[in-house]
C-alpha cells in the first residue's frame, strides 16, 4: 500500500514548505510562550489562531502538490508508469501529509514542554481568563492533539479538492476558499467568545470550533468528545478524494 | 500482445477517439501515424490505464488497461509525449526514483542509455533543454528492460544525430523481440522501423497495411512533356497507368513498375519529346494524402 520510493520524493519535494511552516511556528510559540509581553496572549494568539493558520496555509498548498499539480503538470504519468497502484499513490500522499503535520505538532509541542518547564505559566497571567494553577505538560499535549485533529481534518478536505480535481486552478481555489472561511469564521467566532455577541455565530461555519483549547484549560473533557468530529471528517474525505482519484480519467 | 477493440472516447466537438481497432502481436512494431489532434496520444493513454474507454476494450497481455493496469505496468516501458518531468529533482535523482518505483535492483540498462545518448544527469531537471528532458524521459522507459515499448513521438525534440541514435536502438529492441507501438511523424523513423503502420484521423483509424506490402508497392512516377499534342494525344491513349494526363501543358504522369520500364522506353522512342521527369514516390508521399483532406492520391500534382 505504502509506496516508499514515493513517499522519499514527497518528503524531499516538501522539505522547504514544511520546514519553514514548523520553523515559524516553534519560534513563535517559543516567543509567546517565554517573553513576558506575550506570555498573557499564548492562548488568544498562538494557541487561537496560528496553529490553525499556518498549518492551514502548510496543507492548503502541500495537498495541491501532493496530487493536483502533478496530474496538472503531467508528472503524475511517470509515478504511474511503474507498477505503483493509483491507491497507494493516493495513501501514500495522505500518510505523508497527515505524518507531516504530526511531525509539524511534535517539534512545535516539544518546544512548548521545554519552555514551559524552564519558565511556568501560571493560568492566571492569561489575558480573558479567570483560571488558576499551572500550565501542566498534559494541558499542551492535549491542546496540541485537539489543534492537530483539526488540522488533519483541514488536511483531508484539501486533499479531496486535490484528488477530486485535475487542474491546479480548481485544486487550490476549492482548498483556498475552504481554509480561508475556515480560517476567518474561528477568528471572528473567537472575537465573539471573547464578548462581542454578533460574532459568536461564525463559530457554526468552521471546522476549527472543534478545537477546544479553553476546555482543556478549564479541566473538562469536552475536548475529548469534539475530536470525534473532525476525525470522522477527516477520514470521510480522505476516502472520498481517494475513490474519485482511482476511478477518474487523468489528462497526462 | 496489445490489443485495441472499437476503443471510443468522445470528448465533444468531434474530438475523441472513435471504435479503434487493431492488435500488436509479440515481437511486432506498429507505427502510429496521423495529423495532430488525431487521436494518437489519447489511444496511447487509455494503453496506459490514465483514461477509461466509453466503450471498446484496450488490454495488453490479456489484462484490462484500466483494472489492471499496475500489473501491466511491471511489463510495459511508457515515453509520454509530453515530458514534464517531476520538479525539484535531479536527472540522476529522477532516475533513482523511477527504479525505486519499479522495485528496484541496479539498472545498468539505464546507465547504458545515458552514455549512449551522452547526456550527463547530474544537473536539475528544471535546467535541463527538452532534448535532455527526453532522453531522460527514454532512460525512465527502458529501465528494467520492459517487453512492451508505448513510445509517443519518441524522437520528437532530439537532434538529428540523436534521433538515428534512437532508431537504431530501437532496431536493437525489436531484434530482442520486443513488442513496439510508436507513434510518429516522422516518416523516415517509421519506415526505417515499423513492420505495420495504422493511420489515424479525426479519432478514427483509416487504415492498417504492411509496411513491406507499402514498400514494395512504390514506384516511379515519369512525367513526360510532349512537343505538339498528336504526340501527347497518341501516348496518351496507350496502356499506362496514367495518374495525369494535362492537354494545357501537353504534360503525362505515369505511374511506372520497374518491370514495366523497358516498355515505357520503347514506346516513348517514337515520340518528340519536350521534358522529362523522374519522380520516385516515398512513403512519406504515400501518407502524405491521408494527412490533406483531400483524400484523392492523385490529386497530387506531379505536372
Ligand atoms: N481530456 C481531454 N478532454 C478534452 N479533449 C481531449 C482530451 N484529451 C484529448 N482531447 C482531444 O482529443 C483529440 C486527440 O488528441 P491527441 O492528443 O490524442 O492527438 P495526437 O494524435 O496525439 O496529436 P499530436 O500529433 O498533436 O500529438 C484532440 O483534439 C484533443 O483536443
Ligand atoms: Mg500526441
Amino acid at each position: 500500500m505504502l509506496s516508499l520510493p514515493l513517499l522519499k520524493q514527497s518528503i524531499k519535494s516538501n522539505s522547504v514548505m514544511w520546514g519553514s511552516m514548523t520553523g515559524v511556528m516553534t519560534l513563535l510559540c517559543v516567543q509567546f510562550s517565554s517573553l513576558d509581553m506575550t506570555r498573557s496572549l499564548l492562548f488568544t494568539i498562538f494557541y487561537g489562531m496560528m496553529t490553525t493558520i499556518l498549518p492551514g496555509i502548510y496543507v492548503l498548498v502541500t495537498a495541491n502538490k501532493l496530487l493536483a499539480s502533478q496530474v496538472d503538470r503531467g508528472s503524475m504519468a511517470y509515478v504511474l508508469s511503474t507498477p505503483t497502484k493509483r491507491s497507494s499513490v493516493t495513501f501514500t500522499q495522505a500518510f505523508y501529509l497527515v505524518n507531516s503535520l504530526v511531525a509539524m505538532f511534535g517539534i512545535q509541542t516539544l518546544a512548548h514542554l521545554l519552555v514551559n518547564r524552564v519558565k511556568p505559566l501560571a493560568l492566571g497571567e492569561l489575558a480573558y481568563s479567570s483560571l488558576a494553577g499551572e500550565l501542566t505538560s498534559k494541558m499542551i499535549l492535549q491542546v496540541n492533539l485537539s489543534a492537530l485533529m483539526v488540522c488533519i481534518a483541514l488536511a483531508a478536505v484539501c486533499f479531496m479538492f486535490s484528488g477530486v480535481f485535475n487542474s491546479t486552478k480548481y485544486s487550490i481555489g476549492m482548498s483556498g476558499a475552504f481554509i480561508g472561511v475556515s480560517i476567518l469564521a474561528n477568528m471572528l467566532a473567537m472575537f465573539g467568545n471573547l464578548g462581542v455577541e454578533g460574532l459568536k455565530n461564525f463559530k457554526y461555519l468552521t471546522l476549527c470550533s472543534f478545537y477546544d483549547y479553553q476546555s482543556v484549560l478549564a479541566g473538562s473533557t469536552d475536548w475529548i468528545s469534539k475530536l470525534i468530529f473532525p476525525a470522522a471528517i477527516a477520514l470521510a474525505a480522505f476516502a472520498a478524494g481517494r475513490l474519485v482519484f482511482a476511478r477518474k480519467d487523468l489528462p497526462l | 500482445m496489445i490489443n485495441v477493440n472499437e476503443l471510443t472516447h468522445d470528448y465533444g466537438h468531434g474530438r475523441g477517439v472513435f471504435e479503434v481497432s487493431f492488435d500488436v502481436d509479440k515481437g511486432e512494431t506498429l507505427g502510429f501515424l496521423g495529423p495532430n489532434g488525431a487521436g494518437k496520444s489519447t489511444t496511447m493513454r487509455h494503453l496506459m490505464g490514465f483514461s477509461k474507454p466509453q466503450s471498446g476494450s484496450a488490454t495488453i497481455d490479456g489484462l484490462d488497461c484500466t483494472r489492471q493496469s499496475s500489473e501491466i505496468m511491471k511489463r510495459v516501458g511508457y515515453l509520454p509525449g509530453e515530458v514534464a518531468l517531476p520538479d525539484g529533482l535531479t536527472g540522476a535523482g529522477f532516475l533513482k526514483m523511477m527504479n525505486e518505483l519499479r522495485g528496484g535492483g541496479i539498472d545498468r540498462r539505464a546507465q547504458e542509455l545515458l552514455e549512449r545518448f551522452k547526456l550527463d544527469p547530474s544537473g536539475s531537471v528544471k535546467r535541463m533543454s527538452i532534448g535532455e528532458k527526453r532522453k531522460l524521459a527514454v532512460a525512465a522507459a527502458f529501465m528494467g528492460d520492459p517487453e512492451i515499448l508505448l513510445l509517443d513521438e519518441p524522437t520528437s525534440g532530439l537532434d538529428p544525430i540523436m534521433q538515428e541514435e534512437f532508431i537504431s536502438l530501437i532496431k536493437e529492441e525489436k531484434q530482442r523481440g520486443r513488442t513496439v507501438l510508436l507513434s510518429s511523424h516522422i516518416f523516415a523513423e517509421v519506415e526505417a522501423l515499423c513492420d505495420r503502420i495504422a493511420i489515424i484521423k479525426d479519432g478514427r483509424l483509416v487504415s492498417t497495411v504492411d509496411a513491406a506490402e507499402i514498400r514494395h508497392g512504390l514506384n516511379n512516377i515519369i512525367t513526360v512533356g510532349f512537343e505538339n499534342e498528336k504526340d501527347f494525344a497518341e501516348f496518351g491513349n496507350g496502356s499506362f497507368d496514367f495518374r495525369l494526363r494535362d492537354r494545357s501543358s501537353l504534360k503525362c504522369s505515369v505511374v511506372v513498375d520497374d518491370s514495366d520500364i523497358n516498355r515505357f522506353i520503347k514506346a516513348i522512342k517514337r515520340f518528340a519529346i519536350r521534358s522529362f521527369e523522374e519522380h520516385s514516390v516515398t512513403l512519406e508521399e504515400y501518407f502524405m494524402h491521408f494527412y490533406k483532406s483531400n483524400k484523392t492520391f492523385g490529386g497530387v500534382s506531379y505536372a
